[in-house]
């Protein structure tokens, strides 16, 4: 288990000689190695957890490379969901968002997320909760469980921390074979970059992080016509989502790649699971792979394709291997 | 004759987030990037504002209302010159129509299994089985009993 292998911590936040246990880590991380380590809290959220393990097996394999320890804390539940359950009750999926944020509060690590709706609703919460009126009413309701908001929580998704504080970079250097040739559609997703004063990852309108993060794998991004559009998984509409993904697919396919690149389990979900049902409703092969950012980088550093889980998806992923000569 | 009631306003006021509807001065910004808009018979933002700020409110908080057609890609609030947030206020009307149980089933399935299990996917023995192979450690359960106390 990668836990036993010391790839991750198991850290009980409960634990009173937590913070002792936070200098030793230190010590020891630091020891003989002259590259800087950096730690953050994982969150990988319901549906890479449950779902589509495979993502998060590819993340925890693919950061060691990157100079990333991850410092796993209990206790976490569902973000929760942006869409149907904050559809039911603001309020509530806000308190249970600080309930979140509130666990890492005294660990003095960021909190790092994978999956964009993740991502969305701890930095919506966090935005939100600037308001002193609303976080008291917040704090009201989090007395029932003995645990209070304070706003000093930091959420950044995994893209951005790269970007940021690892640097691309980092990222070229950790690739072994670079996936010369190979040819990418982007799929940016919504909740990566909008409500963009929230969210600050991106200019919504020209994103460029995805190319670059493709780009340091020796990949070649490639654009097309509906880069931008919603997967529509949140419509609640029996047709038209599988519209909009029709749409999306026949766009990327006009363009001659090998895959669609993405960075968001819900969009994957609508484009991989989603195009058999296409397939089904339309009567016709789209046979486009699917692939979740982490796990290229995974197979870039010299990972093999069942250690990121490409054996999971629907859509097929061979037709890539072939093309990067990976032996399956 | 068709009633408008401008004091559904309060109501939509109370819900977080959605205070600024009545910066709404209908230039439609948001329709022009709403994918909803654009591959729905029916669904429009400003309209949708233009009724909240009447209070002609009556279909869109009922059963099969257009709201839930609503892809939450947020490009309305992004657009939007008046910081209107058109996105917030719909959500907002999701709640009040969840209050009156003319929800979609789908949000009462994520609802419970959040409430049951702290997730919103079910965890099964085959998960942990996959995720075995995979190199990872089992799930976590998460802490149930605590979530429910905040639900």
């Amino acid at each position: 288990m990668l836990a036993d292998e010391g790839v991750c911590q198991r850290v009980d936040e409960t634990d009173p000689l937590m913070a002792n246990t936070m200098e030793n880590l230190d010590s020891r991380v630091h020891g003989n190695n002259t590259a800087v380590t950096h730690k953050y809290i994982p969150f990988f959220g319901c549906m890479i957890s449950v779902k589509y393990p495979q993502f998060e097996a590819a993340v925890r394999k693919t950061a060691p490379a990157l100079g990333i320890e991850f410092v796993d804390v209990k206790g976490f539940t569902c973000c929760p969901d942006p869409i149907f359950f904050k559809a039911s009750d603001k309020m509530r999926w806000l308190t249970i968002a600080a309930r979140n944020l509130s666990l890492v509060e005294d660990l003095g690590l960021d909190i790092v997320t994978v999956c964009s709706g993740c991502t969305a609703t701890l930095l919506e919460a966090h935005h939100l909760l600037e308001n002193e009126e609303l976080r008291a009413k917040v704090n009201e309701r989090l007395k029932a469980i003995d645990r209070q908001y304070q706003g000093t929580a930091k959420v950044r998704h995994l893209c951005t921390v790269i970007r940021d504080d690892i640097g691309m970079d980092k990222v070229k250097e950790s690739v072994k074979n670079p996936l010369e040739g190979l040819r990418v559609a982007i799929h940016y997703g919504c909740h990566l970059l909008k409500p963009s004063q929230v969210m600050k990852v991106d200019d919504p309108n020209h994103p460029t992080i995805l190319e670059h993060l493709i780009e340091a794998v020796g990949a070649e991004p490639i654009e097309h016509n509906e880069k931008l559009l919603c997967c529509g998984k949140a419509c609640m509409h029996d047709e038209m989502p599988k519209e909009m993904v029709r749409d999306i697919v026949q766009s990327i396919l006009s363009m001659d790649v090998d895959c669609m690149g993405l960075i968001c389990p819900t969009c994957f979900d609508e484009y991989d699971l989603g195009q058999m049902l296409l397939s089904r409703k339309y009567n016709k092969t789209f046979n486009l792979p699917v692939i979740y950012y982490f796990q290229l980088l995974g197979l870039a550093q010299g990972l093999s394709p069942h250690d990121v889980g490409l054996h999971r998806h629907k859509i097929k992923t061979d037709k890539i291997l072939e093309k990067l000569g990976v032996v399956v | 004759m068709t009633e408008i009631d401008f004091r559904f306003k309060q109501v939509v006021d109370a819900i977080v987030s959605a205070d600024h509807h009545s910066y709404c001065m209908q230039c439609a910004a948001c329709v022009g990037d709403c994918p909803s808009s654009k591959y729905s018979d029916r669904f429009n933002p400003r309209q949708i504002l233009l009724m909240v700020i009447t209070g002609m409110t009556e279909d869109l908080l009922a059963e099969g209302s257009m709201i839930w057609e609503c892809t939450n890609c947020y490009n309305c609030f992004e657009r939007c010159p008046q910081d209107v947030r058109p996105v917030e206020v719909i959500i907002a009307l999701k709640n009040l129509a969840t209050q009156r149980k003319h929800n979609p089933d789908k949000v009462d399935q994520m609802v419970q299994a959040v409430q049951m299990t702290g997730r919103t996917t079910l965890s099964t023995s085959a998960v942990n089985r996959i995720r075995g192979e995979l190199g990872l450690a089992e799930v976590e359960e998460p802490p149930v009993e605590e979530l429910r106390k905040i639900f």
